[in-house]
């Protein structure tokens, strides 16, 4: 008997094998299957189903996070978030203020990016039957066009430049930070809307693909895009931009911040010769202030991703396996 | 390109190296500081690292998960712990699985987040399984001596507690392990002071440095050690700086011994050690799990073919154990060696496994 364990939800390979099985029981799908569909016609939609706990955490809350969240997933593919579809799932007993305090943040995002609500739907639940609340949402958009093929890891390159908006890992580290009881002053988490910061880059005709660094962390989609492509992806330790509070909560708890969720913060490939510009471009912008140049695409060892430490030793960057768990000492 | 400091540390190290050196380092946090700092592609070919007992999820037996596993099947028990002990496997799948089928596991991150949890919530009983070396026992000591004053009823410990110096002289006495220079962690010697390991370079010849868990502060300790081996004059060396007092902690010291007395103990892989763990005085034994709840008694080990005994003593590398890779993942671990982050095979597994890229 199998049993589902967080962590087939984490992210991981656990969730990549679960996801594989479920969409073969279906006869008909898409071919590249990505968390964004996009259509011939350039029309995008995704959807995301949220929960977290806590539902309210320094620099965020369950609203805001479900309208960057899926939000985001279309700006990495260069589609701009026009509409939003919202399904709410609350426990009886859930406070109708806390509910609209969510929602109002969601509001927010969708407002800043004249992103409108069309449509959703509500339902309340027996007690026990969901945590507190889930959130789910739904959001459409336009492609906007670009004369070159579809942004996405199949334009990946060998020589292409890797860049990162900014450090890796504040969500994950502040959740847990959260979860675990830790006071790390300064610590909140990056969750924001992409789409300004990245939607001037998509005048770079030398952009091969980005990606939000959600569950599984920078780490997880590295790999992703290393093993797709065939290709080798190189890192340098020292080149990532880093946020000191991270690093704390995960020396504290034994975490990689490689692998810990980023809810604002993504990773970008594009053409060598474009990567100081796209740097300028991100750089520009508050959301980017920190954003750094961390490696490149090579044909050497293929599927792998390597990370050069700050020592200079070099090791392997392999995708977690399962719920990222805490250490003892 | 900026410049590198990088050859250097290698160059370093092999300008050190004369002769093939085995050097094993004992704990599991430097172990993950190793492979994350990529330590192992710097080394010169003469040098051998091997990874010791020092992972606290990795040496605790099949018996005492048995023992957790049967505790979160009670009805009205909640049982906390640290995180990567939940997916260490028992006879019977491991705490993570036991959650999945709906026991009260929760993860904490002290003993004492165990016995907030326990005053929070007066109707269940808590136990807290408190594992790790003399890191950890300090503070589950505290939270005892706190639930006593407290008259917190409804909260236990069972205590998986092990002790270094017990196991290193067993590995020191062993004829089949040849190392030539131990890494001491420093956390644990904050405790225990440099005395404890003094048997090590004076009956055994092996050279000792105690070292922090940065980069630099790990070469900074096998550097030391290849200079000891070097000289031929092997000592307790602590690098640790001020933290580490020869005398080691004696207020942490008191702590546990007025809590805790030394009981011989299982270690997985290894058998039952004389004097090499911790179990509650008589005193607190009201608040002993073993005590307050029915325990299996005389656990069957299962068969699973785990090499554990042998990886966490240095005869085998991972790679050599046969169950490696197929079937034994950080996914199914079949050791507790690859279960825990700090374990030497899921390190390997998971920065090791294809080669250095």
């Amino acid at each position: 008997m199998s049993r589902l364990t967080l962590g087939h939800g984490s992210g991981g390979r656990l969730t990549q094998q679960l996801v594989h099985r479920i969409a073969e029981c279906f006869p008909l799908t898409g071919h590249d299957m990505e968390d964004c569909a996009i259509a011939p016609d350039g029309s995008g939609a995704t959807m995301d189903g949220f929960t977290v706990t806590p539902r309210f955490f320094p620099g965020g809350n369950l609203g805001k996070l479900a309208a960057c969240g899926v939000a985001n997933d279309l700006a990495v593919r260069g589609v701009r978030p026009e509409q939003l579809l919202l399904s709410v799932i609350a426990e009886e007993g859930f406070d109708e203020e806390e509910l609209l305090a969510h929602l109002r943040n969601a509001g927010a995002v969708c407002d800043a990016l004249a992103m409108r609500l069309v449509g959703g739907d509500t339902k309340v639940v027996p007690r026990g039957a969901v945590d507190g609340l889930f959130l789910s949402a739904c959001a459409m958009g336009r492609e906007i066009p670009r004369r070159e093929e579809r942004l996405g890891a199949a334009r990946l390159q060998p020589g292409d430049t890797i860049l990162l908006t900014g450090p890796a890992g504040r969500h994950g580290a502040t959740i847990a930070a959260a979860r675990y009881e830790l006071d790390v002053p300064g610590l909140t988490s990056d969750c924001a809307a992409l789409w300004p910061l990245l939607a001037p880059l998509l005048s770079l005709p030398g952009l091969r693909a980005m990606r939000d660094c959600t569950r599984g962390g920078v780490g997880t989609v590295l790999c992703e895009w290393a093993e797709s492509r065939h290709l080798g992806i190189s890192v340098e330790e020292r080149a990532f931009p880093v946020d000191p509070g991270v690093l704390s909560v995960a020396d504290l708890l034994g975490l990689d911040p490689l692998y810990l969720a980023c809810e604002g913060t993504a990773v970008v490939a594009i053409a060598p010769e474009e990567a100081v510009e796209a740097l300028r471009l991100l750089r520009s912008h508050p959301l980017g202030a920190e954003a750094a140049a961390i490696g490149v695409v090579t044909e050497e060892h293929p599927n792998l991703v390597s990370l050069t430490t700050r020592i200079g030793g070099r090791r392997l960057v392999d995708m977690p396996v399962g719920e990222l768990l805490p250490r003892i000492c | 390109m900026p410049e590198r400091t990088a050859p250097s540390f290698g160059e370093m190290l092999a300008r050190l190296v004369s002769r093939p050196t085995i050097l094993m380092e004992v704990c599991g946090t430097h172990t993950v500081s190793i492979f994350r700092n990529g330590i192992r592609s710097l080394l010169p070919k003469e040098l051998t690292l091997l990874s010791g007992p020092g992972c606290p999820v990795c040496v605790t037996d099949q018996s005492e998960i048995d023992a957790a596993l049967s505790l979160a099947s009670l009805s009205g028990v909640t049982v906390t712990t640290f995180g990567d002990l939940l997916r260490v496997p028992g006879r019977d799948g491991s705490l993570l699985d036991a959650r999945g089928r709906g026991a009260d596991v929760r993860i904490v991150t002290s003993a004492f987040q165990a016995l907030e949890t326990a005053l929070r919530e007066p109707e269940r009983q808590v136990v807290f399984l408190a594992p790790g070396f003399e890191t950890t026992a300090p503070s589950t000591a505290a939270v005892l001596l706190e639930a006593a004053e407290k008259k917190a009823t409804n909260f236990s410990v069972l205590s998986l507690h092990k002790l270094v110096p017990p196991v290193l002289r067993v590995l020191a006495a062993d004829p089949n392990l040849a190392v030539d220079g131990l890494l001491l962690p420093g956390h644990v010697s904050v405790i225990l002071g440099e005395a404890p390991y003094s048997f090590l370079p004076e009956q055994h010849g092996i050279a000792c440095a105690i070292a922090g868990f940065e980069a630099e502060e790990i070469l900074l300790g096998l550097t030391e050690l290849l200079r000891q081996i070097r000289t031929n004059r092997p000592t307790v060396r602590s690098l640790y700086g001020k933290a580490v007092r020869p005398e080691g902690n004696a207020r942490a010291r008191e702590l546990m011994e007025r809590v805790f007395r030394p009981v011989d103990a299982p270690w997985r892989g290894l058998g039952v050690l004389p004097s090499s763990g911790l179990a509650l005085r008589e005193e607190f034994l009201p608040w002993d799990a073993a005590q307050r709840f029915p325990l299996p008694t005389t656990p069957a080990q299962v068969e699973t073919g785990c090499r554990c005994g042998d990886i966490l003593t240095g005869k085998l590398t991972p790679p050599e154990c046969p169950l490696f890779d197929n079937p034994c993942t950080p996914a199914s671990p079949v050791g507790p060696c690859m279960v825990s982050s700090e374990g030497s095979c899921a390190a390997h597994y998971r920065y090791a496994l294809r080669g250095t890229p």
